[in-house]
């Protein structure tokens, strides 16, 4: 139970906080410019789902093996082709006529040397 | 994420004893307003706080108290002396237009500024927030004990301090 005197210094009412004070902390108070966060905020689950789109396609490119690809791409030269090239080089070469004497049309790999006789009749033929 | 808190709401409703407070605490205007400031920026900024708080003013004079004893530590040791400073006199209460009283009011605020800061701390918040002793715990964070038995020394030295004044105007 308070005393007289704790009553007595209870009734002193304090000094009240100058009124301009208000504005001041309240322009203080603002939130900060926006940020990237509130850039982002509209719609949060929209970004999410295109991070997460991105994620998926990342780990799919990196999990599925290249080898399928590569051997699709590779196609061996076969004597018919290259009998082709050979020809084509040689009729080029003619074309073009001898230079300043010294440049020799660049030697041809040697041709792939048949493994059968079928093969051979086939390249002839 | 929490809802953001209405600022101007919380201002409205507890400034004016988060000032009276702070003032008393502080003992420097300046001070009390930066204090109150950093204390609403802090509440606009990170909402959170607030989530789940059941006691708005106990919990604003909790901050304001950190918030204070903080400056009073980074600012002690280096440009002021706060022990001198809460010495100094100061308009703590509202002015009387009986002379008697004014006088009263302008001794009360200087034996409030010879009381160590946490006596002080307790003293207005029984006196001027009305706070039970557990609540005065709550917010300055001390045991039951530590807040009853400070308000206690600072109450006898207040009333050893002012008694004759009292005692002529009663």
């Amino acid at each position: 139970m308070n005393s007289e005197f704790e009553n007595y210094l209870q009734r002193q009412p304090m000094r009240e906080i100058p009124p301009h004070w208000r504005a001041r902390i309240m322009a203080a108070a603002q939130p900060p410019p926006a940020q990237w966060r509130e850039w982002l905020w509209p719609c949060p689950q929209a970004w999410a789902a295109l991070g997460a789109a991105w994620v998926v396609i990342f780990v799919l490119h990196f999990t599925t093996p290249d080898e399928p690809r590569l051997a699709g791409n590779f196609q061996p030269l076969t004597p018919q082709s290259f009998a082709i090239l050979q020809e084509q080089t040689m009729m080029m070469a003619q074309l073009l006529g001898p230079n300043d004497g010294d440049e020799q049309p660049a030697a041809l790999p040697a041709a792939p040397k048949p493994r059968s006789e079928m093969a051979r009749r086939q390249l002839i033929g | 994420m929490a809802s953001a808190p209405n600022i101007e709401r919380l201002y409205d409703d507890h400034a004016p004893a988060l000032f009276a407070f702070l003032l008393n605490l502080l003992r420097n205007e300046a001070d009390t307003q930066d204090v109150m400031q950093e204390l609403f920026i802090k509440l606009a900024r990170r909402p959170a706080l607030l989530k789940d708080v059941r006691d708005e003013r106990g919990f604003l004079l909790r901050l304001g108290h950190n918030l204070a004893i903080d400056l009073i530590r980074r600012r002690g040791t280096r440009d002021r002396n706060y022990d001198q400073l809460a010495r100094e006199p100061m308009a703590l209460f509202a002015k009387s237009p009986d002379p008697d009283e004014q006088t009263f009011r302008e001794k009360l605020a200087e034996a409030l500024g010879e009381l160590p800061a946490d006596q002080r701390a307790v003293v207005h918040l029984k006196l001027w927030e009305k706070l039970t002793f557990e609540a005065i715990a709550e917010t300055l964070e001390i045991p039951l004990n530590t807040a009853a038995s400070r308000y206690r020394y600072g109450l006898d030295k207040l009333r050893g301090r002012l008694r004759p004044i009292y005692d002529e105007i009663q």
